[in-house]
């Protein structure tokens, strides 16, 4: 298990932590919800914010990625955050005891649930590893107009 | 149709493998009828993966292109057109190269650029057309991706060569590289393209309608049409590149507004104008993303008419795996209004509060592009799409799954790179000669985390039929198992749908670190 998102191409840059852990709407999810539950919804989002006891940028839970399991007020909570690429391209790095926030909804896979964190922030630093349908981005959200223009090197 | 001899696969199944002393396995010396001169000619290329170049993040990519081979090792020439999330590189000279075929019918194809250079894996499956997986990785650019190459006619190489009515499927990315999946028809007619019908699944909103179009020379690269088949189109308002394979295949790139392409394929004047007329079974392939990661779905049905019996079908979600057995309320409809187009609906009992919803076009009346359009009261449940196509040669047995195949797979797997472990892109391709169920052959794989491929395992394994999927045991799957060895080994199960003896998709059942989808299709 990888206990941090370590960047081997850029240096990361850390925002201050949240000094404090609480679970905000969170929505505990009732089995005949999961059928229901199958697509993204904005208008369902709640936020979470607690304190990070492991994070995995490839985890063997469900679904497949990026991992963080949060301890917040209400218990621990299972966050997937989607493609750990998006959060390294943010430089948003996840190590035991920071506080995050997250923004999103639980999502049904099968017939069980997950949290789906649409948004990641630490501090004043936001990543978005979904938009706002649900689909998880790729780092190529994430690009500035100067780096789009350096794909023209793509061959 | 020209099958590989028996006695060759035969041979090929005693294969053992050859270990190099430094714990290296590589297969041994491949056998078959290929030759450099078995790749001869021009050929239509194209691919969908993944590209790191400049220190810019791992990017989307789609390429489309032309390339001429020599018969005796050397590219003479050719272009090619770049999609990188958006960013387009358009036009890009081919000014040699090298390729090798091995007897096998595996090989390797360099495509030499102004500045750089380009590097694919092949695996031939006849004279005419082969698959490829971008094998990349030098100095200026690492990218992977599958897809295929395909003989070019140049007597259709002109605007009129493109005529008639066709079916295509561009799926990729939209302008904010938001999954998007655009399937429909349309009819062209010396450059001008009459009104076409879209079914377009934009970030899991849904739209269709009329469109129209153009197909023309390129003002600024004209000769490139005469010389490749190369040309621009624009169509439903999205600016493309096309090249003209011959008059039934023309392959598009988008230039503008996202990352879109794709096959059109001549559509025959034999598709079924009622659904009466349609009495066969399918298999169905689609794959794309969710809100889970990557999606890939595998299923069949048999149409009798509008009712629709026997449906299965497999999903792999994000890693996880659901098993479809039966279906209620299903059945299948044509669009009156458009030839070829038509939905297929029916309920699986996984997920009851959204019918499984499915939009197809068919370009004859055994195959066609297949745009999954399920939907709950949030919307899509997924953006998806892929091929459908007729179920003939069934039983399928140990006599007639038979001879030398490519294997290729390509989806997402959970990969350690530099210690950094992510999911990531990864493309497969292979050769295995089969006999006996078993197999044995050879592979190049590329996690893309990894940074470079890894070419020459070893793959072995073996597939177990368990009928056609009409029986009264409809759970009962095929299915297979392929082992690669190098340094290391892995071993990765799938479930295989026959499309006929010849063709079978598959996709990963297991293993909740992989969401792999591919074909294996026979050498010719």
């Amino acid at each position: 298990m990888n206990a941090t998102i370590s960047s081997k191409t850029a240096i990361l840059a850390f925002a201050l932590a949240l000094g404090f852990g609480t679970l905000a709407n969170a929505q505990e999810v009732k089995q005949q919800d999961t059928q229901q539950l199958r697509t993204y919804s904005v208008g369902r989002e709640s936020s979470i914010i607690g304190t990070v006891v492991k994070f995995d940028s490839a985890s063997s839970t469900l679904p497949m990625g990026a991992h963080v399991l949060l301890q917040t007020s209400a218990g621990q909570i299972d966050v997937h955050l989607g493609n750990a690429k998006v959060l390294l391209a943010g430089h948003l790095e996840s190590s035991p005891g920071d506080s995050l926030r997250i923004v999103g909804e639980p999502l049904a896979l099968g017939d069980t649930t997950y949290f789906a964190a649409r948004v990641v922030q630490k501090g004043a630093l936001a990543v978005a590893v979904r938009n706002t349908k649900g689909f998880l981005t790729t780092p190529a959200s994430l690009m500035t107009p100067a780096q789009k223009e350096a794909l023209r090197g793509v061959r | 149709m020209k099958r590989l001899l028996f006695t060759l696969s035969m041979a090929a199944a005693l294969w053992s493998a050859a270990c190099s002393g430094n714990g290296i396995v590589n297969p041994p010396p491949p056998v078959g009828k290929y030759t450099l001169a078995s790749l001869n000619g021009q050929y239509a290329f194209m691919t969908n993966g993944e590209s790191f170049a400049g220190g810019a993040n791992a990017t989307p990519l789609a390429r489309v292109g032309s390339f001429t081979a020599d018969g005796t090792g050397k590219i003479l020439t050719g272009v090619e057109d770049v999609n990188a999330a958006g960013t387009t590189n358009l036009a890009l000279a081919i000014i040699g190269g090298s390729y090798t075929v091995n007897a096998d019918g595996r090989g390797t194809l360099t495509l030499q650029l102004a500045q750089s250079s380009i590097n694919f894996g092949i695996t031939l499956t006849s004279i005419n057309d082969g698959l490829m997986i971008d094998e990349t990785s030098n100095a200026n650019q690492s990218s992977t991706g599958s897809g295929n190459f395909v003989k070019q006619s140049a007597g259709s190489f002109q605007v009129s060569g493109i005529a008639g009515p066709y079916v295509f499927d561009f799926p990729g990315l939209d302008a904010s590289n938001s999954p998007e999946s655009f399937v429909g028809e349309f009819t062209a007619n010396n450059g001008t393209i009459s009104p076409g019908f879209f079914d377009d699944n934009d970030n899991g909103t849904f739209s269709n309608g009329a469109f129209i179009g153009t197909i023309a020379q390129d003002p600024l690269q004209a000769a490139t049409l005469t010389s490749f088949g190369r040309g621009i189109a624009l169509i439903a308002g999205q600016n493309y590149v096309f090249y003209i394979v011959d008059a039934t295949r023309v392959r598009f790139i988008s230039s503008n507004g996202g990352m879109l392409s794709g096959d059109a394929v001549a559509q025959s004047n034999t598709v079924p104008t009622s659904v009466a007329s349609i009495n066969s079974s399918f298999v169905f392939i689609v794959a794309g993303s969710s809100g889970s990661g990557g999606v890939t779905r595998v299923g069949r049905f048999t149409a009798n008419g509008a009712t629709v019996t026997a449906v299965l079908a497999d999903t792999n979600d994000g890693g996880r795996f659901i098993k479809t057995d039966t279906a209620t309320n299903a059945s299948i409809s044509l669009d009156p209004a458009n030839p070829g187009r038509g939905t297929l609906t029916f309920t699986d009992p996984n997920f009851p509060q959204a019918p499984g919803t499915y939009i197809f076009y068919l370009n004859s009346p055994t195959q066609g592009v297949i745009q999954e359009q399920t939907a709950n009261k949030g919307g899509a449940v997924d953006v998806a799409d892929g091929t459908l196509a007729a179920q003939t040669g069934s039983p399928f047995a140990t006599s007639n799954i038979t001879g030398t195949y490519a294997l290729s797979w390509s989806g997402l797997s959970l990969q350690n790179g530099g210690g950094f472990s992510v999911q990531d892109e990864e493309d497969l391709l292979g050769q295995v000669a089969v006999s006996s169920l078993s197999f044995s052959g050879a592979a190049d794989i590329f996690q893309f985390q990894s940074g470079a491929p890894v070419p020459d395992l070893v793959a072995s394994g073996s597939i177990t039929i368990a009928g056609d999927g009409t029986s009264s045991s409809s759970s009962n799957r095929n299915t297979m198992t392929v082992k690669l060895v190098k340094s290391n080994t892995t071993t990765v199960n799938f479930v295989v749908y026959f499309v006929n003896p010849q063709l079978a998709f598959f996709m990963n059942n297991q293993d909740a670190n992989r969401t792999v989808a591919g074909a294996l299709q026979t050498q010719q």
